[in-house]
Parts: structure tokens; sequence; C-alpha cells
């Protein structure tokens, strides 16, 4: 598996696939039992200290002593990080504010929700500003609000130069957010690729309904069957139709014509495409729900 | 890391004022009683300047205690992924628990110096020194010890016994030649306990160490620390760097 500079890379799967292990050893905090991970130019395994000097990384569960603030942690952060004095004072003032900190920044972490201490963990990479950032389910027990937030901040991020790996649960977040997609399942790779590649690469994944205004003859019927693209056709009403297909985008035109050329007014169509769930459910066999409550 | 660590102590604001309660107690009440009880002349002063020691060595102990509290908040996984290789790390933490015992204890050997008397100017900084050195060799000893038991449990209650041979088993509380009377193998450990010679060093700068003359050079002690100072740095960092590295802490 390659990350590509400057991308962002969801890694996909239910609690237990293996994405938290894979970024710790990433992060060279617990050693590959087999195999290796190339960081940069560096290996994880004979070079950990150069990878760490690349990395910087927000954890599944915030990771603070509850004598602490959210000043003290970022501040710090940013001063082991190498954040010069100056730089290091705006910028941990920006960054508290920008993900809504600022006013509880000397309160103390024990005193804050999950939803705070999650903000306060992923702060601390968007003030590291790292070669490479991991982020690990950033968004998680975050309102609706802060999420959209902490996910302009992380494509900002990416749009500054670092790559970012986006370890999620959240099918949405990482459609949303990633220009790449790996599915992780019971420590495997199942897939890799754009969320579009992967949303394609289902077989009849994508599904057009077509409403005629009279009836819709059979050789209609036969003729959008033999499009190769079109897995399979189903008549549900005399003048409606339902279409499993892929690459929609280049069908329905196709669709257009065919109905034209057999002399079917077309009064409607409706598309819509698969979702990431399906994906996942196409890979995995499961869907997330199930797939969680395997793993449980 | 030495700052992150010096602040987080004296976060602990309970503790920090429990141990100057049990130090301020342990003159008030054992010294003066115990003062009372023994031969030895001028006994509790004796005492008092050992106190000041025994605080210097059960607060840099208590560094140990904070890397099972991060272990178990997760926070040891986030230090072990910060850009500092794990010396730095180690040589850090094991600077920054003895600074903040060195700090802590500031005060309250001002306090004993005003109990016990005058001080030899140039005796007394040789002593702060060799106290200092002493203090981060607690802190490398306890890191070395967290990180190979892994247990705060076991930790708990092997440095509780390891406190009661140490300390017992040194001149802090009673003078070498009381103890090598007593039993020559109790006087054989006394006299290579590091305990022995930071109390000895820092009675030694105050005046004190006439009452027991425990110091024949006072060379020997302050080399013995440097040796326990250099041997716990360096067995901290290597136990450290072996069995952090990988998640061997897990």
């Amino acid at each position: 598996m390659d990350i590509e500079e400057g991308e962002i890379l969801g890694l996909l799967g239910p609690n237990g696939a293996g994405k938290t292990t894979t970024i710790l050893m990433l992060a060279t905090v617990i050693k590959p039992s087999e195999g290796t991970a190339i960081v940069g130019e560096y290996d994880v395994r004979s070079h950990p200290e150069k990878v760490r000097g690349l990395l910087g990384i927000a954890f599944q569960e915030p990771k603070m002593l509850w004598v602490s603030t959210p000043w003290d942690v970022i501040n710090w952060h940013a001063k082991v990080c190498g954040l010069s004095t100056s730089d290091r004072k705006q910028r941990v003032k920006q960054i508290l504010d920008a993900v809504d900190m600022w006013d509880a920044r000397n309160k103390n972490i024990h005193a804050l929700s999950g939803g705070m201490r999650k903000r306060v963990e992923v702060a601390k990479v968007l003030v590291q500003r790292p070669k490479v950032a991991i982020v690990d389910e950033p968004t998680a027990q975050i309102d609706i609000v802060g999420k959209h937030k902490i996910w302009n901040m992380l494509l900002e991020l990416r749009d500054e130069g670092s790559t970012i790996i986006l370890a999620t649960n959240e099918l949405y977040e990482a459609d949303r957010l990633s220009d790449r997609v790996g599915i992780l399942h019971r420590g495997k790779l199942l897939v890799c690729g754009t969320p579009k590649e992967l949303k394609d690469s289902i077989l009849g994944g994508d599904l057009v309904d077509v409403e005629s205004g009279q009836s819709i003859p059979a050789q209609t019927v036969t003729d959008l069957k033999s499009l190769k693209e079109v897995v399979d056709v189903m008549q549900v009403k005399p003048t409606s139709l339902r279409l499993y297909l892929n690459k929609v985008e280049e069908v329905v035109p196709q669709i257009v014509s065919l109905s034209s050329k057999g002399g079917v007014p077309i009064s409607s169509i409706r598309m819509s495409e698969p979702s990431l769930d399906d994906v996942f459910a196409h890979y995995t066999g499961l869907t997330i729900e199930q797939a969680q409550k395997d793993e449980g | 890391m030495i700052e992150r660590d010096v602040r987080l102590f004296f976060q602990y604001k309970f503790l920090v004022i429990m141990r100057a309660i049990w130090f301020v107690s342990q003159i008030a009440l054992f010294g003066v009683i115990a003062a009372n009880m023994v031969s030895v002349p001028d006994y509790f002063r004796y005492y008092v300047g050992g106190l000041s020691v025994m605080t210097l060595y059960s607060t840099a102990i208590f560094i140990g205690f904070d890397i099972y509290e991060e272990a178990e908040h997760g926070v040891f996984e986030y230090l072990l992924s910060l850009p500092v290789s794990r010396k730095q790390l180690v040589v850090g933490r094991s600077i920054g628990g003895g600074l903040r015992a060195f700090i802590y204890v500031g005060p309250l050997v001002a306090v004993s110096l005003f109990v016990i008397g005058g001080i030899n100017p140039i005796n007394f900084v040789i002593a702060l020194f060799a106290l200092f050195l002493f203090s981060f060799g607690v802190s490398g000893m306890s890191i070395a010890i967290a990180v190979s038991i892994k247990s705060s449990d076991r930790f708990d209650i092997l440095m509780g016994v390891l406190d009661a041979l140490i300390v017992r088993l040194s001149t802090t509380m009673y003078p070498l030649a009381i103890i090598q009377k007593t039993n020559p193998l109790y006087g054989w450990t006394a006299g290579l306990n590091p305990l022995s010679y930071a109390a000895d060093l820092f009675r030694w700068s105050t005046g004190v160490e006439d009452i027991a003359q425990n110091v024949q050079n006072p060379l020997l002690p302050l080399l013995g620390i440097v040796i326990f100072f250099g041997l716990f740095t360096f067995l901290g960092i290597t136990i450290y760097e072996r069995l952090i590295e990988g998640g061997g802490w897990r």
C-alpha cells in the first residue's frame, strides 16, 4: 500500500479492524510483528527517530493528564515539536480559537467534556503542521458544527502540503475528506482507491429509475440489457424500469438515446450512486453495524 | 520534557502539601521525641540533616508513579510518538524528576538549616551539587524500576520495601559507628548506600557531621554519588530504550 505525498488517505473499518494498530506502527509506538513501513524515506524499524520527526498524531482517545489545561497541552506540544516562542504563542492561540477551545483554555482537562478533549487532541496536529499527519477518528464525540470546522481545517492542512492519514469508521467523513480510501477488515487491507473508483468497482452498484408516460416495450428492455455497463433491468411497472448498472454518468445518455429510438418518451430519470457503506458492505459482506457487532 | 515534569509535579498540590506536612511532623514530633530517647549527643540536629535527604529520595522516586499514571491515561503512547529520541525522553524525564525533587526540597532544606544552625558555604555548595546528582540518580533508578516492573501495584509495594531497606540501612537516621556496632553487615551496607553518602555530605556541609564522624574524607561519598548517578542514568536509558521501544511497555 502506498500513500501519495499531499493526499488524504482514509483508513476505513469497524472497531478492531486494525486502524489504530496500523497508526501506532507508523508512529513507531509499537513494532510491526512482521513487514515494515517507510515514512518519507525512512523505515519505521531501522530509523524510528527520523520517522517521528516527520509525523504528528492525534490519537483516538485524547492523551493528556487530567492536571493539565488545553493551553498547557497545546503549548507544550508545539514547544516539543520545535515551534519558536513567538510563532508558538500566536499559533496556539489561533488553533485553540479555531477549534472553539480558546475560552476553555485554562480549564482543567478533568472538567472538559469528551468532545472538548477530542478538540484539544486534534489541535495538537493542527498546531504542529507535520509533514505526515495521522488523525484517528478526529471528530468522534464532536457536534456537527465542530465536525465541519475540523474537516475544513484538515483539508487546509492537506492544502498546505501535509499528507494526512485519516482513520475513521464514519463513512461520510471518509467520503468527504479522503482523496483515497483503504478498507481494513480484521487486520487486512481489502481494497484501496479513490471513493469514486471504489464505488464504481461495485458491479451494478449504481441505480437508475426510469419513468415513462407509456408502456415500455420488451425490445427496449432487451436493448437496455445489452449495454455492457448494465448489470440488470427490472420492470417495476409497465411504465417504469429499475436499472442496476456501473458508471451511471456514461450510461444515462445511452438510456435516453435507446428510449427515444424505441419511441418511449421518458418522463423522469432518477439516479443514485452507491455510498461507501455499499462499498464496505460489498467488500466485507457486512454492514458497518454488523461488522462492529461481529468484532464486539 | 524537563519543564513538563517539573510543572506537573507542582500541580499535584495535595501531594506537595502533604509531603511538607510529613516533613514538618517528622522534625517537630519524631525528631524531638527521639532526641530525648537516644544517647547520641545532639541527635535532633543529626536527624534533621538526614531527614532532608530522605525527603529528597522519596520525592525523586515519585517520577516512577508518574510513568504509571501516564500509561493509565495513554499519555505514554503520546510521549513515545513525539519527535524526540528515546534517550532525550528518558534523560529529560530523569533530570525533570530529579530537578523537581530538588526544587521541592529547597524550602525544606532551608527549614533544616534553620534548625541545624550555621553552614560552611564552600562545603554547602559541594553538598548541593552532590544532592543534585543524587536526586537525578534516584529519579533514573525509579524510571528503570517502573519500566521493568510494568505494574503500578507491584511498583508501589517494591518501592515501599526498597524505601524501608535503603533508608533504614543508611546513616540518615543513625551514625555509622552505631550501625556497625549493631551488625557489621548492616554497617558494611550502610557504608555503600548512596543515601548515606548524600546525608553525610549534607551534614558535613552544616558542621553536624562532627556529631557522628561518618565522613573521614568528603571525596569518597562525593565519588559514590557520582557513580550512583552515572550508573542509574545509564541503566535508566538502557532499560527504557530496550523495554519501551516498539511497544514493550504493554
